[in-house]
């Protein structure tokens, strides 16, 4: 996963979006792999439309979506759905319109913190508003990355 | 809207000794009972969050490598 260029192209188009999962956790300290790229974006016109003309070059398609059928990116696409995985020429990228346990992009915004990573600065969950959403999602492996990150907030507790 | 910045040297030091030496009933104890490895928290945490990104980056390329391989293989 192109995490750096995917990130600079949303950034550079003006994108509202949160960097949520594997990535968040990367940024606190998680040791955890992950070879996808998860945001929460923001549903208002304006945005979808920069959000599907940033990612176009890229070429994005529903991951597992049967290849000779017809797909279109564009801002009804995303419109008519709040949760896409897609498959890009720069990687595996999933966005969604909300998130468990927390809400829309507005409610998740109030749970993030800026952090300057590949010379931009983004905005990202902030640890409790990562927990939460782990807690909330619920999965075998979600749980499991509870722990770890139970473990970095409380060793950087003042 | 708050940063998230690297960890000072006081921070680092507390937050080595906390995962190193787990308090008996505290969260990094439960966690190294379920199997974490605390001391890649530790390498986590020296660097900075920019540079955590960086290292996930690196890796994913290759974790993507590998499936790219196996794929070819089943």
């Amino acid at each position: 996963m192109q995490f750096e260029t995917a990130v600079q192209t949303l950034f550079d188009a003006e994108v509202e979006f949160v960097v949520i999962g594997g990535l968040s956790a990367t940024f606190h300290g998680s040791a955890r792999g992950t070879y996808v790229l998860d945001i929460c974006y923001s549903r208002t016109s304006a945005n979808l439309r920069r959000l599907t003309a940033a990612l176009a070059p890229f070429h994005p398609r529903p991951r597992g979506f049967p290849a000779g059928l017809p797909f279109v990116w564009d801002e009804a696409t995303l419109r008519n759905g709040t949760i896409f995985t897609l498959q890009t020429d720069i990687g595996e990228i999933d966005l969604l319109a909300e998130v468990k346990g927390l809400g829309t992009f507005d409610d998740v915004k109030k749970h993030s913190i800026v952090v300057e990573a590949f010379d931009r600065k983004i905005a990202t969950f902030d640890l409790p508003g990562l927990i939460r959403a782990k807690r909330a999602a619920g999965r075998e492996k979600d749980l499991s990355d509870v722990a770890e990150l139970e473990s970095l907030r409380e060793a950087s507790e003042p | 809207m708050e940063t998230l910045h690297p960890l000072t040297p006081e921070q680092l030091a507390r937050a080595e000794d906390r995962l190193l030496h787990p308090v008996r009933g505290s969260q990094i104890e439960a966690a190294s009972n379920q199997g974490i490895d605390l001391t890649l928290l530790v390498e986590q945490l020296r660097l900075t969050p920019a540079e955590r990104a960086k290292k996930l980056e690196r890796a994913s390329t290759v974790l993507e490598q590998v499936r790219g391989i196996a794929n070819r293989h089943s």
